[in-house]
């Protein structure tokens, strides 16, 4: 007589066991919403790539992504204030990248604030992840 | 007040410390999602949690006001405190009142808590959940602050004493005998020379 409600309880609980997201997933979440705001919208890793070392300004320490993650985000990063390592931003040199869709919208939040000194938009996110997945 | 007059209560390493600690809490809370300001924000972070360490320490061996046997009460008379502060005649405590007394063992727990898992989180020793667990924390400092602040004031109107003075000064209504005598600039050197050095070997 419980195991229906066992069945329930379990499959409940399974979003809960924090099934780790794709970089494709988190990309795609990111596309559609980009999509919603510019109808035809498809990601650029081109754009990405020119997201990623644009100097903005906003940070006289910190002008560009590039600044602490190198022009190569598949290469482990340096932070230029604290002098830290920073492991690879690209999925291809380090598989724990965009695969905690928090953890990922965290660090934009608080990135985007510093360094463009403003929140990043779906489509900029779209096409910076785009790069990612595809720099090797 | 018959029979009360100023005395010196807090000594300067409380004070100090006090101040210090506070300090230390709002530049690491400022700084706290910033990558430009993050060493101010380990170094804020660290002073803060070296600071509350020598507290710990100082409630044993620190002047009377300053000893966790001289004002940790339990919650009963915690709650009676508050309780007579809403009656015409609020129960007066030279040193700490039992619901601050309190506040100040959570105070220095959380401060003691969120320093070690910010530097559990800057050494990159776990997982992200430490930075996590650092972020919640400081969160509940936060709160345990505004209770602080809330308590200072309450306390203040209730006894028509200046709390954020007497912390500055030192001096609070009170009975002779109740008089510390003595502030020990000595220990507030070493309190200094201790968060410098414990600061400095924590951003490392």
């Amino acid at each position: 007589m419980k195991f229906p409600a066992i069945c329930i309880l379990l499959a409940a609980a399974i979003p809960g066991i924090a099934l780790a997201e794709t970089p494709q997933q988190i990309l795609q979440s990111h596309v559609a919403e980009a999509a919603r705001q510019t109808p035809g919208f498809s990601p650029s890793a081109q754009r990405g790539q020119e997201f990623f070392g644009k100097k903005f300004g906003a940070s006289e320490k910190m002008p560009a992504c590039s600044t602490c993650h190198t022009d190569n985000p598949a290469q482990a990063g340096r932070h230029i204030i604290t002098k830290k390592n920073i492991k690879p931003l690209a999925p291809a040199a380090n598989a724990e990248r965009f695969t905690d869709v928090a953890k990922v919208e965290k660090w934009f939040r608080r990135n985007c604030k510093e360094v463009v000194d403003r929140e990043c938009s779906a489509a900029e996110k779209a096409d910076f992840i785009q790069y990612l997945i595809e720099v090797r | 007040m018959g029979g009360l007059k100023p005395v010196r209560v807090w000594d300067l390493p409380v004070r100090l410390g006090h101040w210090l600690l506070a300090g230390g809490f709002i530049l690491a809370w400022l700084t706290g999602d910033s990558e430009e300001w993050r060493l101010i924000h380990v170094y804020a972070g660290s002073a803060a949690m070296a600071v509350a360490l020598f507290r710990v320490g100082w409630g044993f061996i620190g002047s009377h006001h300053a000893r966790f046997s001289s004002f940790v009460r339990g919650p009963a008379a915690a709650l009676a405190y508050l309780k007579s502060l809403g009656s015409l005649s609020p129960r007066h405590y030279t040193g700490h009142n039992p619901a601050g007394g309190l506040a100040i063992l959570g105070l220095l727990a959380l401060a003691i808590a969120t320093g070690a898992s910010g530097w559990l989180a800057y050494q990159e020793l776990y997982g992200d959940w430490v930075a996590s667990l650092h972020e919640s924390l400081s969160h509940l400092l936060l709160a345990l602050i505004a209770l602080h602040l809330a308590g200072v004031a309450a306390g203040s109107l209730a006894h028509g004493e200046n709390l954020v003075r007497a912390m500055i000064t030192g001096r609070k209504q009170g009975a002779t005998a109740d008089d510390i005598r003595h502030s020990r600039p000595l220990a507030a050197v070493v309190l200094l020379v201790w968060v410098v050095a414990a600061s400095w070997w924590l951003a490392q």
